[in-house]
């Protein structure tokens, strides 16, 4: 999963970077209301966490200014001040959620992980397909609850094929989410992340979890189990 | 630019506008003096001729005998300013004694019955001169010409109309004066307690006042009073503010001093971590509640009436965003077109806090009620939560009044909302529930 962070104070920015980075989560963080526009405006993010006092371009404008563009991706908004007209405000600018500093890391992204699978239909805190569940919160892998140990880049493909779970995946739109901005990339790679991902979930070849398909991408083919999956 | 002061304005018209008024006036005066004065001089001069007229004795000759005195004496009066000459075909056949030693150029050549006034110069002075032409006839019906002519010297009545004009002015003028001197007194006098303003204003300024005086004329005294409100609310603003300051360095002694003691105490690092943890979630909600204490504006009498619903509906729309996965069902009831005298941003923290927790205790309903009577709003927030228990409920409420006392939960939500109803002179209570849950009840003056 590929995050906007855009958040001045640079201490707080670099923490949170870290951490959410920590999650295996993608992440391009913008010092600036400008850097921070360009970037949303750019690509397309699985989430995007904005604070609302921002120089150049305030916090609102760049949520009001990404909607107007149509990008639809969940926003939550980071507020020092803990006003409910600001919260309102932000909310009916097009934000889906916010959070008051200061915050807990773990609730900053309880609350991502939350708007990403809210965003892609799941209504279940844990993902769950078929055999294989995937906790973003502790980010455990499982099948049938043995746990299965992944690398950092694993992790990343396989969040965000079960994210997408029946959706078939381009090899430039995992590139984009897994990710950063400024790292350096190379498509083969993820043929080898895909087929070392097989080679672990599905050592005896009886599940095959990630479908090739050939000039489009891949498929995440286990079902949703969290039944209540909304259509997007 | 600067502009004219309000006096200034006033002296400069009411000056312009008396010098126009006295102006004509006396313009108009001086001509009808002048217009009458002429009248009835051309009238005394036709009288003169009349006189002259009947006092003349005509001959059967065609001559004409004049007496030897007149009843007026200025024509025996040598050089006296009036003069009669009687001509018959260009000879003079009588003059006046007073036209002796004069060598005056009378007009000779008026028609019979004609009356002509002509201005002759003489010297220096200016003549006025009525020729008036008759015809006499004798028994045999012989006709004879003669013209008579008095003359009148101008000098005298010029001076008159300049004497006249002279007093005219220093009459008017003096007026003028007067009633400039006047004005400018009554506008004194008037505008005597915008200066008053301004003097108390500079001595609240200086801090010997602290307020205006209530002592104004009834056009100022709404003016006066609304400054007195603002100056009111001022005042209970920077005391709130130091309240809540006070407040906020006071109750965060306590949470310091724990800090403070766990690391002298040498303790485990993971109690010394647990115990920050604790410390810091209080300094946090101490900070968020004392701020908003001082932010609070409360209740004051210039705020102009805010749509509640507006407001109440805009904060449901944003709950439901943050709470979607819980799928909260929320109903309200507003009065339409309620509206309130209260900051905007005070009523979206109340109704934010309150509605807020009636989120997240709820299981999946909420309701909100606003009704208006009697000046008094009253709100209803309900839930189908838990509730709080009978025993509780006093307890949840004077906790709610003391943010330092207490620590997690609905607290701080409810502290912050009870601290506003205070300063709306408002009440909090909880109420019955329709829903099952917890009802809070706040009721808040309309106006």
């Amino acid at each position: 999963m590929r995050i906007l962070l855009i958040e001045d104070e640079a201490q707080l920015r670099e923490q949170t970077k870290q951490e959410l980075q920590r999650q295996h989560l993608t992440v391009d963080a913008a010092s600036d209301g400008k850097e921070g526009l360009y970037l949303g405006l750019e690509y397309n993010y699985d989430v995007a966490v904005i604070d609302l006092g921002l120089p150049h371009i305030p916090g609102i404008e760049i949520i009001q200014r990404l909607r107007a563009a149509n990008k639809a991706f969940p926003i939550l908004i980071l507020t020092a001040r803990g006003r409910w007209q600001d919260k309102v405000e932000g909310l009916e600018s097009g934000a889906d959620d916010y959070l008051v500093k200061p915050f807990h890391f773990e609730e900053l992204s309880a609350r991502i992980h939350a708007l990403a699978r809210r965003a892609s239909g799941w209504s279940n805190p844990i993902l769950a397909c078929g055999e294989i569940t995937l906790n973003p919160a502790s980010q455990q892998v499982t099948r049938s609850d043995v746990d299965i140990e992944l690398t950092a880049y694993e992790y990343r493909l396989l969040h965000f094929l079960m994210l997408h779970a029946g959706d078939v995946i381009s090899k430039t739109k995992l590139i984009d989410h897994i990710y950063e901005q400024d790292h350096d990339r190379d498509s083969n790679v993820i043929e080898v992340f895909i087929k070392r991902l097989r080679s672990k979930l599905d050592p005896d070849k009886t599940l095959n979890p990630i479908e090739t398909l050939r000039g489009r991408g891949y498929r995440f083919n286990l079902v949703n189990d969290s039944e209540t999956s909304l259509p997007q | 630019m600067k502009r004219l002061s309000l006096s200034s304005r006033l002296l400069f018209t009411v000056s312009l506008v008396l010098t126009i008024f006295l102006g004509f006036s006396a313009l108009s005066l001086d001509k009808a003096f002048r217009a009458s004065s002429d009248v009835a001089h051309k009238k005394q001069m036709k009288n003169h001729i009349y006189m002259l007229l009947t006092a003349a004795d005509f001959a059967e000759s065609g001559n004409i005998i004049m007496p030897a005195a007149l009843a007026e004496p200025a024509f025996a009066t040598p050089s006296s300013g009036l003069y009669a000459q009687i001509i018959n075909k260009k000879n003079t056949v009588w003059q006046s004694t007073s036209l002796l030693g004069l060598s005056l150029v009378l007009p000779t050549d008026t028609e019979p019955s004609e009356e002509k006034f002509t201005v002759i110069k003489h010297l220096k002075s200016d003549l006025i001169n009525l020729a008036y032409g008759i015809v006499w006839e004798n028994s045999k019906g012989e006709e004879f010409e003669y013209i008579f002519n008095v003359t009148e010297d101008l000098s005298a009545t010029l001076q008159e109309k300049a004497s006249f004009r002279r007093s005219l002015w220093y009459w008017l003028g003096g007026t003028g004066l007067l009633l400039f001197i006047i004005q400018a007194l009554i506008l004194r006098w008037g505008l005597k307690p915008l200066s008053d303003v301004a003097e108390d204003l500079s001595a609240i300024e200086n801090g010997t006042e602290n307020r205006l005086s209530m002592n104004y004329p009834t056009e100022l005294r709404r003016l006066t009073g609304n400054i007195n409100t603002l100056l009111d609310q001022e005042q209970s603003r920077q005391q709130r503010y130091k309240n809540a300051l006070a407040d906020l360095a006071h109750s965060l002694k306590t949470p310091l001093a724990v800090l403070r003691n766990e690391l002298e105490l040498d303790a485990e690092f993971s109690k010394v971590k647990s115990q920050s943890y604790i410390q810091l979630n209080q300094v946090t909600n101490l900070i968020d509640y004392q701020l908003q204490r001082a932010a609070t504006e409360g209740r004051g009498t210039l705020q102009a009436p805010i749509a509640i619903d507006t407001i109440t509906t805009k904060i449901l729309t944003s709950l439901n965003k943050v709470y979607q996965s819980k799928q909260v069902q929320y109903s309200y009831h507003i009065e339409p077109n309620l509206r309130i005298s209260a900051n905007e941003g005070d009523m979206y923290e109340l109704l934010g806090n309150l509605l807020d927790n009636a989120y997240k205790y709820c299981q999946g309903q909420v309701m909100a009620t606003i009704t208006a009577k009697d000046n008094i709003v009253t709100i209803y927030i309900d839930d189908d939560g838990q509730g709080i228990p009978a025993h509780a409920q006093t307890d949840i409420l004077k906790r709610g009044k003391r943010m330092d006392t207490q620590t997690e939960g609905q607290g701080l939500g409810l502290a912050i909302a009870s601290d506003i109803v205070d300063a709306y002179q408002g009440t909090l209570s909880l109420g019955q529930t329709q829903l099952g849950g917890a009802c809070f009840v706040i009721t808040l003056p309309q106006r």
